[in-house]
């Protein structure tokens, strides 16, 4: 069920992406389908109830230093957290682009709407 | 774009120590605690936005010169490949961890028990600051730039001819 509703979110930002003329309102829509994508690897990592994956000095053994098996038990999944992190960074560098061009292509055009630069200037 | 008012100033004149240390603090504790590189230097570089915002662009300009900012860019990049090719020559594996457990020993969740990863992180953060600072630096200078193509045509003639 909850996957489906980011499959919803993931659809609301292709038709954003798609249908909308304004560029600035294309790059939101490409922002909220990453986000759908971040927020489904996200929650394929989740466990109900779980704690964050962060081991503290009291999750541990004072003696041994082995891992509570308590703690292993309740902790969320850390590798999918991870990969959005990088997923996040590379969405950073993409979106700052991104912001970039509309801006080169305000400062040359006057204009955000695609159906306008249609003229190949210079 | 000479600032803000006087409100806005004074608060992030106070303010802009803290974000500062907390950043580092980010950093420093960023193999025991959530945190680390990445977010240690998007908190470094939105200090320096916060006063770039407040203050104007020309005095954050001062304080940190473009070349300077790309030249901790670059530094950050080659320090990072460094350390990746120490782990090859000292410890035989690319990325090996080769200070931990033999020249700097500590105990489970004492500050220095990471071997390199604090300082892949803190080469991180030089990297990923001084490249956001630059990012969103390049991005209001490009505001600056950007009158308006009626204007920047009638004023010079050339960029129509141009490119």
């Amino acid at each position: 069920m909850l996957y489906a509703l980011c499959f919803l979110l993931f659809m609301i930002g292709l038709y954003c992406a798609v249908v909308k003329k304004n560029m600035v309102k294309i790059v939101i829509g490409i922002m909220v389908m990453e986000y759908a994508v971040n927020l489904l690897l996200i929650m394929l990592g989740y466990r109900l109830g779980g704690t964050a994956p962060i081991l503290g000095g009291a999750d541990a053994d004072g003696v041994t230093k082995v891992v509570a098996a308590q703690f292993l038990a309740t902790v969320v999944d850390p590798l999918p957290q991870a990969l959005v992190l990088t997923s996040i960074v590379i969405s950073l560098g993409s979106l700052a682009l991104m912001i970039s061009i509309c801006i080169r292509t305000y400062a040359k055009y006057g204009t955000f709407d695609i159906t306008e630069i249609r003229r190949l200037r210079g | 774009m000479k600032g803000m008012t006087v409100i806005v100033k004074t608060v992030s004149s106070w303010v802009k120590m803290l974000i500062f240390l907390f950043g580092i603090y980010i950093i420093l504790f960023g193999h025991l605690s959530p945190g680390g590189g990445f977010a240690g230097g998007v908190i470094l570089a939105s200090s320096y936005v916060l006063l770039m915002l407040a203050f104007g662009r020309e005095l954050v300009e001062r304080n940190l010169p473009l070349p300077l900012a790309s030249r901790l860019d670059c530094l950050g990049a080659f320090l990072f490949a460094l350390l990746a090719i120490l782990g090859l020559i000292v410890g035989g594996v690319f990325f090996v961890n080769f200070l931990y457990q033999k020249y700097l020993p500590g105990s489970t969740f004492h500050l220095v028990s990471g071997g390199t990863i604090p300082l892949s992180n803190i080469v991180i953060v030089l990297k990923v600051g001084a490249s956001l600072f630059l990012v969103i630096f390049m991005l209001s200078r490009f505001r600056y730039d950007s009158k308006g193509p009626a204007e920047k045509l009638a004023s010079d003639p050339t960029i129509g001819a141009k490119e």
